[in-house]
Protein backbone atom coordinates (compact mmCIF):
# COMPACT_ATOMS: atom_id res chain seq x y z
CA UNK A 1 0.00 0.00 0.00
CA UNK A 2 1.18 3.15 -1.09
CA UNK A 3 0.38 5.92 1.79
CA UNK A 4 0.82 9.50 2.08
CA UNK A 5 0.24 11.12 5.49
CA UNK A 6 -0.18 15.00 5.75
CA UNK A 7 2.03 16.67 9.03
CA UNK A 8 2.30 19.85 10.72
CA UNK A 9 4.52 21.19 13.38
CA UNK A 10 2.20 23.86 15.87
CA UNK A 11 2.76 25.22 18.89
CA UNK A 12 2.24 23.14 21.83
CA UNK A 13 -0.21 23.83 24.01
CA UNK A 14 1.65 25.42 26.55
CA UNK A 15 3.59 28.10 24.20
CA UNK A 16 2.39 31.55 24.66
CA UNK A 17 0.24 33.44 22.21
CA UNK A 18 0.95 37.02 21.85
CA UNK A 19 -1.21 39.53 20.06
CA UNK A 20 1.30 41.68 18.68
CA UNK A 21 -0.38 43.94 16.47
CA UNK A 22 -4.38 43.23 14.91
CA UNK A 23 -3.50 40.79 12.12
CA UNK A 24 -0.78 39.73 13.79
CA UNK A 25 0.44 36.91 16.54
CA UNK A 26 3.75 36.57 18.31
CA UNK A 27 4.10 32.51 19.21
CA UNK A 28 5.80 31.34 21.16
CA UNK A 29 9.20 29.19 19.62
CA UNK A 30 7.53 26.01 21.39
CA UNK A 31 6.89 23.54 18.83
CA UNK A 32 5.35 19.80 18.51
CA UNK A 33 4.60 17.37 15.97
CA UNK A 34 0.66 17.62 16.02
CA UNK A 35 -1.07 15.14 18.40
CA UNK A 36 -3.66 14.03 15.35
CA UNK A 37 -0.74 13.84 13.10
CA UNK A 38 0.97 11.23 15.14
CA UNK A 39 -1.93 9.27 15.13
CA UNK A 40 -1.90 9.21 11.54
CA UNK A 41 1.30 8.53 11.22
CA UNK A 42 1.08 5.69 13.64
CA UNK A 43 -1.87 4.04 11.42
CA UNK A 44 -0.20 4.26 8.01
CA UNK A 45 2.78 2.69 9.51
CA UNK A 46 0.72 -0.45 10.94
CA UNK A 47 -0.62 -1.13 7.84
CA UNK A 48 2.66 -1.02 5.84
CA UNK A 49 3.77 -3.18 8.71
CA UNK A 50 0.80 -5.54 7.96
CA UNK A 51 0.61 -5.17 3.77
CA UNK A 52 3.99 -3.86 2.99
CA UNK A 53 4.81 -1.05 0.66
CA UNK A 54 5.34 2.77 1.41
CA UNK A 55 4.87 5.51 3.58
CA UNK A 56 5.44 9.07 2.65
CA UNK A 57 5.42 12.31 5.30
CA UNK A 58 4.47 15.28 3.89
CA UNK A 59 4.07 18.79 4.85
CA UNK A 60 3.33 22.62 3.74
CA UNK A 61 5.25 24.40 5.25
CA UNK A 62 8.91 26.79 4.45
CA UNK A 63 10.43 26.95 7.85
CA UNK A 64 9.91 24.02 9.88
CA UNK A 65 10.62 20.05 8.91
CA UNK A 66 10.50 18.97 12.46
CA UNK A 67 7.31 16.91 11.92
CA UNK A 68 8.70 15.23 8.58
CA UNK A 69 11.55 14.32 10.49
CA UNK A 70 9.51 12.74 13.35
CA UNK A 71 7.76 10.65 10.68
CA UNK A 72 10.92 9.07 9.52
CA UNK A 73 11.81 8.57 13.10
CA UNK A 74 8.72 6.42 13.69
CA UNK A 75 9.22 4.90 10.38
CA UNK A 76 8.39 6.72 7.55
CA UNK A 77 10.11 5.89 4.26
CA UNK A 78 10.48 9.49 2.45
CA UNK A 79 9.73 12.81 3.30
CA UNK A 80 8.46 15.71 1.48
CA UNK A 81 8.31 19.56 2.25
CA UNK A 82 6.45 21.36 -0.21
CA UNK A 83 8.27 24.76 0.93
CA UNK A 84 7.77 28.26 -0.80
CA UNK A 85 8.07 31.90 0.82
CA UNK A 86 5.01 32.27 -2.34
CA UNK A 87 2.52 30.15 0.25
CA UNK A 88 2.88 32.40 3.19
CA UNK A 89 -0.74 33.62 4.72
CA UNK A 90 -2.31 30.51 2.68
CA UNK A 91 -5.82 29.39 3.95
CA UNK A 92 -6.14 26.05 4.51
CA UNK A 93 -7.54 25.89 1.21
CA UNK A 94 -4.93 27.28 -0.93
CA UNK A 95 -2.48 24.61 1.05
CA UNK A 96 -5.37 21.97 0.45
CA UNK A 97 -4.81 22.97 -3.33
CA UNK A 98 -1.09 22.70 -3.29
CA UNK A 99 -1.34 19.55 -1.47
CA UNK A 100 -3.58 18.29 -4.99
CA UNK A 101 -1.07 19.72 -7.23
CA UNK A 102 1.64 17.54 -6.01
CA UNK A 103 -0.32 14.34 -5.34
CA UNK A 104 -3.22 14.52 -8.63
CA UNK A 105 -1.00 12.52 -10.38
CA UNK A 106 1.04 10.33 -7.77
CA UNK A 107 -0.05 6.82 -7.03
CA UNK A 108 -1.71 6.43 -3.93
CA UNK A 109 -3.57 4.15 -1.90
CA UNK A 110 -4.88 6.27 0.80
CA UNK A 111 -4.04 9.56 2.10
CA UNK A 112 -4.09 9.73 6.46
CA UNK A 113 -4.29 12.91 8.47
CA UNK A 114 -4.71 14.39 11.76
CA UNK A 115 -8.61 15.50 12.81
CA UNK A 116 -7.15 19.32 12.81
CA UNK A 117 -4.14 20.91 13.12
CA UNK A 118 -3.63 22.46 16.95
CA UNK A 119 -3.07 25.93 15.59
CA UNK A 120 -6.38 27.53 13.82
CA UNK A 121 -8.06 23.88 14.74
CA UNK A 122 -9.84 24.48 11.13
CA UNK A 123 -10.02 20.38 9.99
CA UNK A 124 -10.01 21.68 6.55
CA UNK A 125 -7.32 20.64 4.76
CA UNK A 126 -7.72 16.91 4.53
CA UNK A 127 -11.65 16.98 3.64
CA UNK A 128 -10.77 19.61 0.99
CA UNK A 129 -7.85 17.64 -0.45
CA UNK A 130 -9.81 14.53 -0.85
CA UNK A 131 -12.50 17.25 -2.56
CA UNK A 132 -9.87 18.39 -4.82
CA UNK A 133 -8.91 15.11 -5.57
CA UNK A 134 -12.35 13.74 -6.09
CA UNK A 135 -11.95 11.01 -3.70
CA UNK A 136 -13.92 10.43 -0.70
CA UNK A 137 -13.42 10.67 2.61
CA UNK A 138 -14.13 9.98 6.19
CA UNK A 139 -13.79 12.68 9.24
CA UNK A 140 -12.10 11.53 12.70
CA UNK A 141 -11.96 8.01 12.60
CA UNK A 142 -11.71 6.03 15.55
CA UNK A 143 -11.28 2.73 14.00
CA UNK A 144 -9.54 1.55 10.43
CA UNK A 145 -9.46 -2.17 8.47
CA UNK A 146 -7.89 -2.25 5.44
CA UNK A 147 -8.54 -4.98 2.84
CA UNK A 148 -6.33 -4.42 0.18
CA UNK A 149 -7.94 -7.42 -2.00
CA UNK A 150 -10.99 -5.90 -2.17
CA UNK A 151 -9.48 -2.16 -2.36
CA UNK A 152 -11.77 -1.42 0.39
CA UNK A 153 -11.59 0.28 4.20
CA UNK A 154 -13.70 -0.06 6.98
CA UNK A 155 -13.85 2.82 8.97
CA UNK A 156 -15.39 3.56 12.26
CA UNK A 157 -16.25 7.71 12.59
CA UNK A 158 -17.38 9.36 16.22
CA UNK A 159 -20.74 11.24 15.59
CA UNK A 160 -22.71 12.34 18.38
CA UNK A 161 -25.18 10.08 19.38
CA UNK A 162 -22.50 6.85 18.89
CA UNK A 163 -19.99 5.13 15.86
CA UNK A 164 -20.54 5.57 13.10
CA UNK A 165 -19.85 2.16 11.21
CA UNK A 166 -18.89 2.43 7.02
CA UNK A 167 -17.35 1.18 4.36
CA UNK A 168 -15.21 3.36 2.07
CA UNK A 169 -13.51 2.45 -1.24
CA UNK A 170 -9.87 3.13 -1.82
CA UNK A 171 -8.21 5.59 -2.62
CA UNK A 172 -9.75 7.48 -0.10
CA UNK A 173 -8.33 10.50 2.75
CA UNK A 174 -9.28 9.58 6.40
CA UNK A 175 -8.65 12.28 8.94
CA UNK A 176 -7.54 10.71 12.55
CA UNK A 177 -9.12 11.17 15.82
CA UNK A 178 -8.00 10.37 19.15
CA UNK A 179 -8.68 6.54 20.23
CA UNK A 180 -7.82 5.28 16.95
CA UNK A 181 -4.54 3.86 18.46
CA UNK A 182 -1.37 5.17 20.69
CA UNK A 183 1.62 6.57 18.41
CA UNK A 184 4.55 4.79 18.99
CA UNK A 185 8.11 6.45 20.80
CA UNK A 186 11.18 6.38 17.84
CA UNK A 187 13.83 4.97 19.28
CA UNK A 188 17.16 7.34 20.24
CA UNK A 189 18.56 5.69 17.53
CA UNK A 190 15.88 6.51 14.76
CA UNK A 191 15.48 9.95 16.07
CA UNK A 192 19.77 11.05 15.11
CA UNK A 193 18.71 8.76 11.77
CA UNK A 194 15.83 11.18 10.83
CA UNK A 195 18.21 14.49 11.82
CA UNK A 196 20.36 13.35 8.66
CA UNK A 197 17.60 11.95 6.57
CA UNK A 198 17.33 13.50 2.88
CA UNK A 199 14.31 15.57 2.76
CA UNK A 200 12.67 16.48 -1.05
CA UNK A 201 11.94 19.45 -1.21
CA UNK A 202 9.39 20.87 -3.55
CA UNK A 203 8.65 24.62 -4.77
CA UNK A 204 4.94 25.80 -5.80
CA UNK A 205 6.08 27.18 -9.19
CA UNK A 206 6.78 23.67 -10.17
CA UNK A 207 3.35 22.93 -9.07
CA UNK A 208 2.25 24.92 -11.81
CA UNK A 209 0.55 26.99 -8.95
CA UNK A 210 -1.08 30.36 -10.05
CA UNK A 211 0.36 33.10 -7.42
CA UNK A 212 -3.47 34.20 -7.00
CA UNK A 213 -4.15 30.75 -5.59
CA UNK A 214 -2.12 30.33 -2.70
CA UNK A 215 -0.97 32.95 -0.03
CA UNK A 216 -3.14 35.61 0.95
CA UNK A 217 -4.52 37.09 -1.75
CA UNK A 218 -6.41 34.07 -2.50
CA UNK A 219 -8.15 34.58 1.06
CA UNK A 220 -12.00 34.27 1.09
CA UNK A 221 -12.34 35.16 4.53
CA UNK A 222 -10.37 37.42 5.77
CA UNK A 223 -8.70 38.25 9.87
CA UNK A 224 -9.68 41.96 10.78
CA UNK A 225 -8.49 41.33 13.94
CA UNK A 226 -7.16 39.23 16.72
CA UNK A 227 -8.16 39.22 20.16
CA UNK A 228 -7.78 38.12 23.80
CA UNK A 229 -10.12 35.20 24.89
CA UNK A 230 -13.18 36.97 26.69
CA UNK A 231 -12.52 38.03 30.01
CA UNK A 232 -14.53 35.71 32.31
CA UNK A 233 -15.54 38.05 35.86
CA UNK A 234 -13.68 37.08 39.02
CA UNK A 235 -14.49 33.77 40.19
CA UNK A 236 -16.76 33.76 43.56
CA UNK A 237 -15.14 31.58 45.89
CA UNK A 238 -18.39 30.32 48.26
CA UNK A 239 -16.70 30.25 51.93
CA UNK A 240 -19.44 29.07 54.26
CA UNK A 241 -19.19 25.63 55.65
CA UNK A 242 -20.45 22.23 54.45
CA UNK A 243 -23.70 21.62 53.87
CA UNK A 244 -24.12 25.65 53.97
CA UNK A 245 -22.12 25.91 50.67
CA UNK A 246 -24.26 23.57 48.75
CA UNK A 247 -27.49 25.36 49.63
CA UNK A 248 -25.98 28.79 48.63
CA UNK A 249 -24.43 27.51 45.54
CA UNK A 250 -27.79 25.92 44.24
CA UNK A 251 -29.46 29.64 45.24
CA UNK A 252 -26.74 31.44 43.44
CA UNK A 253 -27.38 29.51 40.20
CA UNK A 254 -31.06 29.68 40.35
CA UNK A 255 -30.79 33.41 41.44
CA UNK A 256 -28.03 34.68 40.48
CA UNK A 257 -26.67 32.83 37.48
CA UNK A 258 -30.48 31.95 36.50
CA UNK A 259 -28.95 28.79 35.00
CA UNK A 260 -31.40 26.57 36.62
CA UNK B 1 -33.74 38.42 -5.86
CA UNK B 2 -32.28 39.15 -2.77
CA UNK B 3 -30.37 36.26 -2.33
CA UNK B 4 -31.23 33.80 1.16
CA UNK B 5 -30.11 32.78 4.57
CA UNK B 6 -29.70 29.03 4.53
CA UNK B 7 -29.63 26.81 7.46
CA UNK B 8 -28.44 23.00 7.31
CA UNK B 9 -31.38 20.95 9.31
CA UNK B 10 -29.59 18.60 11.09
CA UNK B 11 -31.67 15.87 12.75
CA UNK B 12 -31.85 12.38 14.36
CA UNK B 13 -34.38 9.86 14.59
CA UNK B 14 -36.99 12.17 12.99
CA UNK B 15 -36.48 15.16 15.21
CA UNK B 16 -34.57 18.13 13.93
CA UNK B 17 -31.42 19.48 16.57
CA UNK B 18 -31.40 22.04 19.07
CA UNK B 19 -28.19 23.53 16.85
CA UNK B 20 -30.46 23.91 13.94
CA UNK B 21 -33.42 25.97 15.96
CA UNK B 22 -30.52 27.98 17.24
CA UNK B 23 -29.02 28.81 13.74
CA UNK B 24 -32.57 29.10 12.47
CA UNK B 25 -33.33 31.77 15.20
CA UNK B 26 -30.07 33.71 15.03
CA UNK B 27 -30.94 33.79 10.94
CA UNK B 28 -34.04 35.10 11.71
CA UNK B 29 -32.21 38.23 13.59
CA UNK B 30 -29.64 38.61 10.69
CA UNK B 31 -32.63 38.71 8.21
CA UNK B 32 -34.37 41.73 9.99
CA UNK B 33 -31.53 43.68 9.59
CA UNK B 34 -30.84 42.32 5.70
CA UNK B 35 -34.48 41.76 4.57
CA UNK B 36 -33.47 38.78 3.37
CA UNK B 37 -35.54 35.02 3.71
CA UNK B 38 -34.35 33.02 5.86
CA UNK B 39 -34.27 28.70 4.26
CA UNK B 40 -34.21 25.89 6.47
CA UNK B 41 -32.31 22.65 4.04
CA UNK B 42 -33.92 19.66 5.16
CA UNK B 43 -32.39 16.34 3.59
CA UNK B 44 -32.94 12.78 4.22
CA UNK B 45 -35.66 10.62 3.98
CA UNK B 46 -39.21 10.16 6.56
CA UNK B 47 -39.18 13.99 7.13
CA UNK B 48 -42.55 14.73 8.30
CA UNK B 49 -42.76 15.20 12.20
CA UNK B 50 -38.99 17.60 11.39
CA UNK B 51 -40.60 19.44 8.65
CA UNK B 52 -43.48 20.37 10.44
CA UNK B 53 -41.52 21.24 13.62
CA UNK B 54 -39.37 23.84 11.33
CA UNK B 55 -42.76 25.67 10.06
CA UNK B 56 -42.45 28.54 12.77
CA UNK B 57 -38.45 29.00 12.07
CA UNK B 58 -38.09 30.16 8.23
CA UNK B 59 -39.56 31.52 5.56
CA UNK B 60 -38.61 28.33 3.28
CA UNK B 61 -38.32 24.99 3.55
CA UNK B 62 -36.25 22.96 0.55
CA UNK B 63 -36.72 19.94 1.33
CA UNK B 64 -34.64 17.17 -0.24
CA UNK B 65 -35.82 13.41 0.35
CA UNK B 66 -34.32 10.52 -1.02
CA UNK B 67 -33.49 7.55 0.89
CA UNK B 68 -29.56 7.86 -0.52
CA UNK B 69 -29.96 10.88 2.12
CA UNK B 70 -30.70 8.44 5.00
CA UNK B 71 -28.36 8.22 6.86
CA UNK B 72 -25.97 11.23 6.01
CA UNK B 73 -22.71 10.58 4.20
CA UNK B 74 -20.94 13.30 2.67
CA UNK B 75 -21.17 12.13 -0.76
CA UNK B 76 -24.98 12.05 -0.93
CA UNK B 77 -25.43 15.21 0.56
CA UNK B 78 -23.10 16.98 -1.32
CA UNK B 79 -24.24 15.63 -4.34
CA UNK B 80 -27.56 16.59 -3.47
CA UNK B 81 -26.90 20.16 -2.45
CA UNK B 82 -24.92 21.11 -5.19
CA UNK B 83 -26.47 21.56 -7.59
CA UNK B 84 -29.43 23.81 -5.43
CA UNK B 85 -26.68 25.96 -4.00
CA UNK B 86 -25.35 27.02 -7.42
CA UNK B 87 -28.67 27.38 -8.72
CA UNK B 88 -29.91 29.88 -5.74
CA UNK B 89 -26.49 31.35 -4.79
CA UNK B 90 -27.46 31.28 -1.23
CA UNK B 91 -25.93 34.91 0.68
CA UNK B 92 -24.69 32.81 3.37
CA UNK B 93 -25.00 29.14 4.49
CA UNK B 94 -24.38 27.88 8.27
CA UNK B 95 -24.23 24.75 9.60
CA UNK B 96 -23.50 23.26 13.27
CA UNK B 97 -19.99 22.50 14.20
CA UNK B 98 -21.02 19.26 14.82
CA UNK B 99 -20.07 15.75 13.44
CA UNK B 100 -22.32 16.80 9.97
CA UNK B 101 -21.36 20.10 9.60
CA UNK B 102 -17.55 19.98 9.70
CA UNK B 103 -17.38 17.00 7.41
CA UNK B 104 -20.08 18.55 4.84
CA UNK B 105 -18.63 21.59 4.30
CA UNK B 106 -14.87 21.56 4.03
CA UNK B 107 -16.26 19.85 0.89
CA UNK B 108 -18.64 22.19 -0.56
CA UNK B 109 -16.95 25.21 0.19
CA UNK B 110 -13.88 23.80 -1.73
CA UNK B 111 -16.13 22.85 -4.56
CA UNK B 112 -17.87 26.30 -5.14
CA UNK B 113 -14.02 27.83 -3.97
CA UNK B 114 -15.84 30.01 -1.40
CA UNK B 115 -15.31 31.30 2.12
CA UNK B 116 -15.88 29.01 4.99
CA UNK B 117 -15.06 29.56 8.72
CA UNK B 118 -15.28 26.25 11.02
CA UNK B 119 -16.24 26.66 14.74
CA UNK B 120 -17.48 30.02 15.16
CA UNK B 121 -18.65 31.12 18.89
CA UNK B 122 -19.67 34.64 17.61
CA UNK B 123 -21.47 36.00 14.28
CA UNK B 124 -23.34 39.09 12.99
CA UNK B 125 -24.30 40.48 9.62
CA UNK B 126 -24.21 44.62 8.29
CA UNK B 127 -26.99 45.51 6.03
CA UNK B 128 -25.65 44.36 2.72
CA UNK B 129 -25.44 41.18 4.59
CA UNK B 130 -21.87 40.67 4.85
CA UNK B 131 -20.89 38.35 7.24
CA UNK B 132 -18.68 38.37 10.17
CA UNK B 133 -17.17 36.09 13.14
CA UNK B 134 -15.60 35.21 15.43
CA UNK B 135 -13.65 32.41 16.72
CA UNK B 136 -11.43 30.46 18.62
CA UNK B 137 -7.57 30.02 17.65
CA UNK B 138 -4.72 27.71 19.36
CA UNK B 139 -7.84 26.12 21.01
CA UNK B 140 -9.05 29.33 22.48
CA UNK B 141 -5.90 31.21 23.88
CA UNK B 142 -6.59 33.52 21.35
CA UNK B 143 -9.72 34.66 19.10
CA UNK B 144 -9.93 35.87 15.51
CA UNK B 145 -12.36 38.50 14.07
CA UNK B 146 -13.22 37.73 10.46
CA UNK B 147 -14.59 39.38 7.35
CA UNK B 148 -15.80 37.29 4.51
CA UNK B 149 -14.17 38.21 0.91
CA UNK B 150 -17.40 38.79 -2.44
CA UNK B 151 -18.00 35.34 -2.94
CA UNK B 152 -21.19 33.68 -2.06
CA UNK B 153 -22.57 31.51 -0.01
CA UNK B 154 -20.46 32.65 3.09
CA UNK B 155 -20.31 29.83 4.72
CA UNK B 156 -19.85 29.18 8.39
CA UNK B 157 -19.94 26.07 11.19
CA UNK B 158 -21.12 27.37 14.40
CA UNK B 159 -21.08 25.94 17.85
CA UNK B 160 -23.99 25.30 19.96
CA UNK B 161 -25.24 27.45 22.57
CA UNK B 162 -24.11 30.08 20.00
CA UNK B 163 -27.66 31.44 19.85
CA UNK B 164 -30.66 31.32 21.88
CA UNK B 165 -33.65 29.38 21.00
CA UNK B 166 -36.59 32.11 20.22
CA UNK B 167 -39.87 31.66 21.91
CA UNK B 168 -41.70 33.10 19.38
CA UNK B 169 -39.97 32.74 15.93
CA UNK B 170 -42.79 34.01 14.22
CA UNK B 171 -42.63 32.59 10.48
CA UNK B 172 -44.37 30.37 8.80
CA UNK B 173 -42.40 28.71 5.77
CA UNK B 174 -43.40 27.48 3.00
CA UNK B 175 -42.36 23.91 2.36
CA UNK B 176 -40.75 23.44 -1.25
CA UNK B 177 -40.03 19.95 -2.29
CA UNK B 178 -36.74 19.91 -4.40
CA UNK B 179 -37.03 16.44 -7.05
CA UNK B 180 -33.84 15.11 -5.51
CA UNK B 181 -32.39 12.15 -7.95
CA UNK B 182 -28.96 10.58 -6.88
CA UNK B 183 -27.32 7.92 -8.91
CA UNK B 184 -26.43 4.77 -6.20
CA UNK B 185 -23.52 3.81 -8.07
CA UNK B 186 -21.94 7.50 -7.42
CA UNK B 187 -21.82 7.12 -3.98
CA UNK B 188 -19.14 5.77 -2.02
CA UNK B 189 -19.19 5.42 1.20
CA UNK B 190 -21.51 3.16 3.13
CA UNK B 191 -22.47 3.33 6.68
CA UNK B 192 -23.33 -0.09 7.55
CA UNK B 193 -24.11 0.54 10.88
CA UNK B 194 -24.68 2.72 13.83
CA UNK B 195 -23.47 2.03 17.24
CA UNK B 196 -25.38 4.21 19.64
CA UNK B 197 -24.03 5.28 22.68
CA UNK B 198 -25.46 3.85 25.99
CA UNK B 199 -28.42 5.60 27.62
CA UNK B 200 -30.31 8.68 26.39
CA UNK B 201 -28.19 11.37 27.18
CA UNK B 202 -27.23 14.06 24.49
CA UNK B 203 -23.33 14.66 23.75
CA UNK B 204 -21.36 16.97 25.84
CA UNK B 205 -21.39 19.59 22.93
CA UNK B 206 -25.28 19.73 22.84
CA UNK B 207 -25.80 19.15 26.19
CA UNK B 208 -27.08 22.41 27.92
CA UNK B 209 -25.59 21.32 31.11
CA UNK B 210 -22.36 19.40 31.83
CA UNK B 211 -21.05 17.82 35.24
CA UNK B 212 -18.13 16.23 35.00
CA UNK B 213 -15.03 14.69 36.97
CA UNK B 214 -11.29 14.66 37.23
CA UNK B 215 -8.84 12.43 38.87
CA UNK B 216 -9.94 13.28 42.17
CA UNK B 217 -13.11 11.04 41.86
CA UNK B 218 -10.46 8.21 42.33
CA UNK B 219 -11.97 5.47 40.60
CA UNK B 220 -14.69 4.48 37.41
CA UNK B 221 -16.76 3.61 40.09
CA UNK B 222 -17.19 6.40 41.83
CA UNK B 223 -18.95 7.92 38.67
CA UNK B 224 -22.33 7.05 39.77
CA UNK B 225 -21.94 10.10 41.65
CA UNK B 226 -21.84 12.20 38.88
CA UNK B 227 -24.09 10.12 36.86
CA UNK B 228 -26.76 11.01 39.68
CA UNK B 229 -26.18 14.58 40.01
CA UNK B 230 -26.58 14.81 35.96
CA UNK B 231 -29.95 12.56 35.99
CA UNK B 232 -31.28 15.57 38.18
CA UNK B 233 -29.57 18.27 36.38
CA UNK B 234 -30.61 16.43 32.84
CA UNK B 235 -27.16 17.09 32.19
CA UNK B 236 -24.77 15.18 30.36
CA UNK B 237 -21.56 13.90 31.68
CA UNK B 238 -17.76 15.40 30.63
CA UNK B 239 -14.31 14.14 31.91
CA UNK B 240 -10.50 15.73 31.88
CA UNK B 241 -7.58 13.56 29.25
CA UNK B 242 -6.49 11.82 32.72
CA UNK B 243 -9.15 10.31 33.15
CA UNK B 244 -9.59 8.94 29.70
CA UNK B 245 -6.08 7.71 29.68
CA UNK B 246 -7.06 5.91 32.91
CA UNK B 247 -9.38 4.13 31.11
CA UNK B 248 -12.07 5.34 33.36
CA UNK B 249 -14.30 7.05 30.61
CA UNK B 250 -15.12 6.61 27.13
CA UNK B 251 -13.17 8.95 24.76
CA UNK B 252 -16.23 10.67 23.60
CA UNK B 253 -16.76 12.23 26.89
CA UNK B 254 -13.52 13.75 27.25
CA UNK B 255 -13.27 17.75 27.10
CA UNK B 256 -10.36 19.68 26.49
CA UNK B 257 -7.82 20.21 23.94
CA UNK B 258 -7.73 16.44 22.13
CA UNK B 259 -10.92 16.22 22.95
CA UNK B 260 -14.28 18.31 22.72
CA UNK B 261 -14.83 21.77 23.35
CA UNK B 262 -17.81 22.33 25.08
CA UNK B 263 -20.10 25.94 25.12
CA UNK B 264 -22.41 24.70 27.69
CA UNK B 265 -24.92 26.87 29.57
CA UNK B 266 -23.58 25.20 32.69
CA UNK B 267 -20.61 23.76 33.30
CA UNK B 268 -19.98 21.93 36.86
CA UNK B 269 -16.27 20.66 37.44
CA UNK B 270 -15.33 18.16 40.63
CA UNK B 271 -12.04 17.33 41.08
CA UNK B 272 -10.18 19.11 38.44
CA UNK B 273 -7.22 21.19 38.58
CA UNK B 274 -7.63 22.82 35.40
CA UNK B 275 -4.39 21.59 33.28
CA UNK B 276 -4.00 24.04 30.40
CA UNK B 277 -5.63 21.36 27.60
CA UNK B 278 -9.15 20.87 29.96
CA UNK B 279 -9.51 24.76 30.57
CA UNK B 280 -9.21 25.36 26.72
CA UNK B 281 -12.20 23.40 26.52
CA UNK B 282 -14.51 24.68 28.35
CA UNK B 283 -13.51 28.59 27.58
CA UNK B 284 -16.95 29.43 26.02
CA UNK B 285 -19.20 27.94 28.74
CA UNK B 286 -21.29 30.43 29.80
CA UNK B 287 -21.51 29.50 33.53
CA UNK B 288 -18.90 27.45 35.25
CA UNK B 289 -18.98 26.17 38.64
CA UNK B 290 -15.41 24.44 40.55
CA UNK B 291 -15.24 22.31 43.16
CA UNK B 292 -11.56 20.83 44.64
CA UNK B 293 -10.17 20.59 47.65
CA UNK B 294 -6.86 22.30 46.35
CA UNK B 295 -7.55 25.63 47.31
CA UNK B 296 -5.03 26.60 44.23
CA UNK B 297 -6.11 24.49 41.79
CA UNK B 298 -6.19 26.34 38.47
CA UNK B 299 -9.77 25.73 37.68
CA UNK B 300 -10.87 28.40 40.32
CA UNK B 301 -9.01 30.92 38.00
CA UNK B 302 -11.96 30.60 35.26
CA UNK B 303 -14.65 29.34 37.07
CA UNK B 304 -17.69 31.73 38.36
CA UNK B 305 -18.12 29.96 41.50
CA UNK B 306 -15.90 28.02 43.64
CA UNK B 307 -15.96 25.65 46.56
CA UNK B 308 -12.88 24.22 48.25
CA UNK B 309 -14.17 20.71 49.47
CA UNK B 310 -14.48 17.07 49.03
CA UNK B 311 -16.49 16.36 46.33
CA UNK B 312 -17.64 13.07 48.12
CA UNK B 313 -19.65 15.37 50.20
CA UNK B 314 -20.31 18.15 48.48
CA UNK B 315 -21.71 16.51 44.92
CA UNK B 316 -24.08 13.95 46.83
CA UNK B 317 -25.74 16.66 49.22
CA UNK B 318 -25.99 19.01 46.06
CA UNK B 319 -27.88 15.95 44.38
CA UNK B 320 -30.39 15.68 47.38
CA UNK B 321 -30.50 19.67 47.45
CA UNK B 322 -31.33 19.90 43.48
CA UNK B 323 -34.04 17.17 43.82
CA UNK B 324 -35.64 18.98 46.79
CA UNK B 325 -35.33 22.98 45.10
CA UNK B 326 -36.43 21.48 41.39
CA UNK B 327 -39.16 19.76 42.80
CA UNK B 328 -40.53 22.45 44.19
Amino acid sequence: MDIFVLVKQVPDPEATIRIKTDTELEIENKYFTNFFDEIAIEAALRLKEKFGGKVTVLTVDHRRVDALRRGISMGADEAVQIADPALEGSDPFAIARILTAYLKDKPFDLILAGRQAMDDDSGIVGIALAEALNIPHVHSIIGLEVDPSKKEAKVIREVENGKEHLTCPLPALFTCQKGLNTPRIPLVMNVMKAMKAQIKKVDSASLGMEPNKVGSSSLQVKVLRYLPPPKRPPVKMIKEDYPENVKILVRLLREEAKVL
Amino acid sequence: MAKEIWVLAEHQEGKVKGITFELLSGSIEFSKQTGQKVAAILLGSGLEEATKSLIPFADKIYLLENPLLSPYTSDAYESALLPLLKEHEPSIFLGGATSTGKDLFPRLAMHLETGYAPDCTELSVNEEGRLTIKRPLFGGKVFAEMVFSEARPQMATVRNHTFLIRENPGRSAEVLPIPTRLDPSSLKKRVIHLEKSPGARLDITEADIVVAAGRGIKGPENFKLIEDLAEVLNASVGTTRAVVDEGWRDLKDQIGKSGKNISARLYMAFGISGAIHHILGIGTCKTIVAVDTDPNALIFNYADYGIVGDLFKIVPALTEELKRVLAS
